[in-house]
């Protein structure tokens, strides 16, 4: 994927209207010229950006691509583009302006992700590498440019520099110098470093703060083997220069000698930090490093896989709302899209094609947590989630907003009740102050071993908790249900060993409230929805069985545990009518008998030949408290015993 | 003719017994044989679990022991039922030390073991893909010939638990509506939850949740629900018109079992069949 730093609009536009076409968030054709829009720039100025402002935030990374198509696109290429490189800094492209010197080859390469910290710290800051040739023939020019490639394997980003013309004045401002010379006939300074040669021997800047290497190359059969690069080493290290790596001599057959001098000062050169140090100590992780890097890309045992589908012929049909006109419905259109497109793909096309106020949240691509909708029934991330894994050939995609929150406008919802609820949960760490466990500061902090951890981050690895939330089908029907995404996070807190011990119970008594985590009717509803989901209902089935031990079934729920559990230990089924009285107590029976309930179930008029008055009889009996089964209605299940003896084995409280 | 062994639920030989009279000769109609567990207990109804899950968990194994110790699956007409059995044996697969702990506890009680061979099939989708709609077409003796909405529940409707149906768009049950000579209703509330057993702890959430299936039906044209999930029947029906007054809408729909229709259209119990069409008849739609 390019990323684009800056792009703007060179003279002799003849307004064609194809940037425009294909890449309208940046593009808009006036009747002279194509121009930069405002709103991606940071300028915020509406021209060609001649000046080079930036883009933006992240639109340089999400319209990268399509601001490269608009660019190839351009029938008179007139639109210029930087790139940003790996490493955040910029690199211009092949159509970016060039020094007439300096040559920018490679861009840096991040640090891995194994990288030690230290390694980290010596790949930030200036990586500049600036290679000079000395060349009468061009072998030592090639020699600079492949050096150059390589340097990138070391995070270095190399100028290969023809010393014609060079101010050697600008060596001093240069942490890491190469250079790579050929000798001219009997000890002769190549014809292109002739000029520098003669500058810094009249007026030589002061090296100090400059590590450099030199590659010699020459012909041994004459006297002077070599001897422009000894006089270019000799020269360095007299005005101050470091030699971060002893002179290489190369031979007619340089290339052996060449490749073991690049292999051992590159990364010498590469551990030169930001403030001109050289530090040695990291010579062979970086050496791992720089070869890791290399042997990667020669063996090819690794590289992001491209997913690509056929293109599915479906009808889309994309929830809209208007709040201003107080109005919902439906588009719906066919189209045909390629099955690895993903939703938000879907919608970015539909808004860029079809209708520009479609509103709903972008994300990055890589499953941004607040681009939640629901498709197909299902709750999905919807810049993560394919449109071939949501319907086949021929079906439909029906996209609505997250159930469970407001909704805002078309697809987005409004999540603050969620943040709200959480904010109050306050679901975040707060840390139990142990002796020995404390920062630098002096501040508290707890600790975790990393099986505690490793436990910790697979029990909450969801995508995003706002998904969770919306995952239950209670929400909708409880204005004060704080919701499963909330309650989630606070088991998380509790299971957390850094938790401090006010906090866990806190967060406890906070479950247990009464919009807490018995609020939810129904876990089945987060169930079904995968991996995630199933996390989400295993926790918070986990955070019900630590409040039924403390308060010791306590509540209608705790008295519907106790009770179903009690029945089935008895007689190995459950016997509604216990349930119904021990549950809902005298004063629940009768509100079931004035509204219609008892009639239902007992006398069972509206189902279809259920025998009449099965189960008025265990009405009739005392209410709660009574604490026996009469066995009319529950017969035992064959070898109940065994039925006992499991209870007895695992939970002998009921 | 199919042996399979027969789990009936916590509520079908209980609260529902309209169930327990339908299954057994709609089964025998379509050749599948029923085979009891006289031993198999309540599978805890994910009530048992919220206390202690290695104890339903136990509970649950147990029955299926009982069903692999016969070399059969089980079938069941409840949804509730099917979605904790498919759970309990996914997490005992997921996890072989845990599946051992369970085990063990088998062993001593019960001298049984689960090994994962047998599963359980919720009926529905058993006629679907076992029987065949086919079959069940030419079985038909009276055509429903009602608009029919089809409750599926969210228990069962999750990848792994419903067959080869789609876990949130699924079909089967209008497909055998179809099948059945009745004209299925779609909808969009078909999967959601009506609270399950929470309507004795949360009763308000549950009426409403309950009312909003229902209206949702009764909107889209609906003259009968059809339950794949005999605990959810109990919401939907029993606590109808509470759920009604609470929420201010029209839920009034007669709602039946799964196993009713089937065994209705198949010829059995022609004078509940027409009691059933009286009430629609009489309620309207």
């Amino acid at each position: 994927m390019a990323v684009v730093a800056k792009v703007w609009i060179d003279e002799d536009c003849i307004t064609c209207d194809a940037c425009q076409d294909i890449c309208p968030e940046v593009f808009e054709v006036t009747d002279e010229t194509s121009q930069i829009l405002a709103a991606v720039r940071v300028d915020g100025a509406f021209d060609r950006n001649t000046g080079g402002s930036p883009l933006v935030g992240t639109l340089g990374a999400e319209l990268g691509d399509i601001i490269l198509e608009a660019a190839e696109a351009c029938p008179v290429e007139v639109i210029k583009f930087e790139l940003v490189s790996e490493g955040g800094d910029e690199a211009p492209a092949a159509e970016a302006a060039v020094e007439a010197v300096v040559e920018p080859v490679a861009a840096a390469a991040a640090p891995a992700a194994g990288a030690s910290e230290a390694l980290t710290a010596v790949m930030g800051g200036d990586r500049s590498l600036n290679i000079l040739f000395g060349s009468q023939t061009g072998n030592a020019a090639g020699l600079a440019e492949k050096t150059a490639k390589m340097a990138a394997n070391y995070g270095l980003e190399a100028n290969v520099v023809d010393m014609d013309g060079f101010d050697p004045a600008r060596l001093a401002t240069m942490k890491r110098v190469m250079i790579i010379t050929s000798t001219w006939g009997e000890g002769e300074m190549p014809d292109n470093a002739d000029a520098m040669w003669n500058a810094i021997n009249a007026n030589g800047p002061g090296l100090a703060g400059t590590h450099f290497s030199v590659c010699a190359i020459g012909d041994s059969s004459y006297d002077e083997f070599c001897k422009a690069g000894h006089d270019w080493n000799g020269k360095l290290a007299a005005l101050g220069g470091q030699e971060a790596f002893p002179i290489k001599e190369c031979d007619v057959d340089f290339e052996p000698p060449w490749q073991e001098w690049v292999a051992e000062a590159l990364p010498r050169l590469a551990c030169v930090d930001d403030s001109g140090t050289l530090q040695v100590e990291l010579l062979e992780e970086m050496m791992a490093y720089g070869a890791g890097d290399d042997d990667d890309i020669v063996e090819g045992d690794f590289a992001p896989g491209i997913i690509e589908r056929e293109a599915l012929n479906i009808t889309l049909e994309v929830f809209r709302y208007c709040p201003e006109a107080a109005q919902s419905g439906w588009d719906t259109l066919s189209c045909a899209v390629p099955g690895h497109a993903t939703v938000q793909d879907l919608l970015l096309t539909m808004q860029r094609d079809v209708d520009g106020s479609l509103a709903f949240r972008r994300g990055s691509h890589a499953g941004t947590p607040t681009t939640g909708v629901r498709v197909n029934g299902r709750v999905v991330l919807a810049d993560a989630v394919m449109v071939g894994d949501l319907t086949a050939e021929g079906g439909r995609v029906r996209i609505e907003p997250l159930p469970g929150h407001p909704v805002v406008r078309d697809l987005i919802v409004d999540t603050s009740r969620f943040e709200n609820h959480r904010s109050r949960a306050e679901p975040w760490m707060r840390t139990d102050p142990r002796e020995g466990q404390t920062l630098p500061s002096g501040a508290a902090m707890g600790a975790v071993d990393s099986a505690a951890a490793t436990a910790l981050h697979q029990a909450g690895d969801v995508l995003s908790f706002q998904l969770i939330q919306a995952m239950s089908d209670t929400l909708a029907h409880d204005p004060h249900y704080e919701g499963p995404g909330v309650h989630f996070q606070q088991w998380l807190r509790i299971l957390d060993p850094r938790t401090g011990e006010k906090q866990r119970q806190s967060l406890l008594t906070s479950l247990q409230e009464k919009d807490g985590v018995w609020s939810e009717a129904d876990h089945a509803s987060l169930m079904r929805y995968g991996e995630d989901g199933r996390l989400a209902a295993r926790s918070l089935n986990e955070a019900r069985s630590a409040l039924l031990n403390q308060t010791r079934y306590a509540g209608k729920s705790g008295r519907l545990v106790k009770w179903y559990g009690r029945s089935v230990k008895w007689t190995g089924n459950v016997n509604e009518t216990t349930l119904y009285r021990q549950v809902l107590g005298p004063l629940g029976l009768v509100s079931n008998v004035f509204s219609g309930v008892s009639a239902r179930m007992a006398l069972a008029f509206t189902r279809n030949g259920s025998p009449p008055l099965r189960g008025l009889q265990g009405l009739l009996f005392p209410p709660a408290g009574v604490g026996r089964i009469p066995k009319m209605f529950n017969s035992k299940v064959d070898d109940y015993h065994e039925v006992v003896s499991l209870f007895n084995e695992i939970d002998q409280r009921f | 003719m199919a042996k399979m062994a027969y789990y009936p639920g916590n509520v079908a030989r209980a609260g529902a017994l309209e169930v327990e009279d339908t299954i057994q000769p709609m089964c025998k109609a379509l050749n599948i044989q029923l085979v009891e567990l006289p031993r198999a207990s309540s599978d805890g109804g994910n009530v048992i679990k919220q206390a202690t899950p290695k104890l339903q968990d136990a509970l649950v194994a147990r029955n299926l022991a009982l069903a692999e110790e016969k070399g059969l699956d089980i079938i069941t007409a409840c949804a509730s039922s099917h979605a904790i059995m498919r759970n309990t044996a996914d997490d005992m697969k997921r996890d072989p030390v845990y599946a051992n702990t369970v085990n063990n506890l088998l062993v001593r009680t019960s001298g049984l073991e689960y090994n994962g061979e047998s599963t359980s099939h919720h009926l529905l989708h058993y006629l679907v893909e076992h029987v065949g709609l086919d079959k069940i077409r030419d079985a038909v003796k009276n055509p429903l010939n009602m608009k029919v909405a089809a409750y599926y529940g969210p228990d069962m409707q999750r990848r792994g638990a419903c067959g080869q149906d789609d876990p949130f768009m699924p079909t089967y049950m209008e497909q055998l509506i179809t099948a059945l000579g009745g004209t299925p209703v779609d909808y969009d509330s078909k999967c959601a939850s009506v609270g399950s057993t929470s309507m004795l702890t949360l009763e308000d959430s549950s009426l409403a949740m309950t009312a909003a299936v229902l209206s949702d039906a009764i909107q889209s044209g609906a003259e009968l629900v059809v339950s794949a999930c005999t605990v959810s029947h109990i919401n939907l029906d029993s606590y109808q018109s509470k759920a009604g007054r609470q929420s201010g809408k029209n839920t009034t729909i007669p709602v039946c079992h799964l196993t009713e229709i089937v065994a209705f259209a198949l010829g059995y119990f022609p004078d509940r069949f027409a009691q059933l069409k009286t009430r629609v008849r009489l309620i309207g739609s």
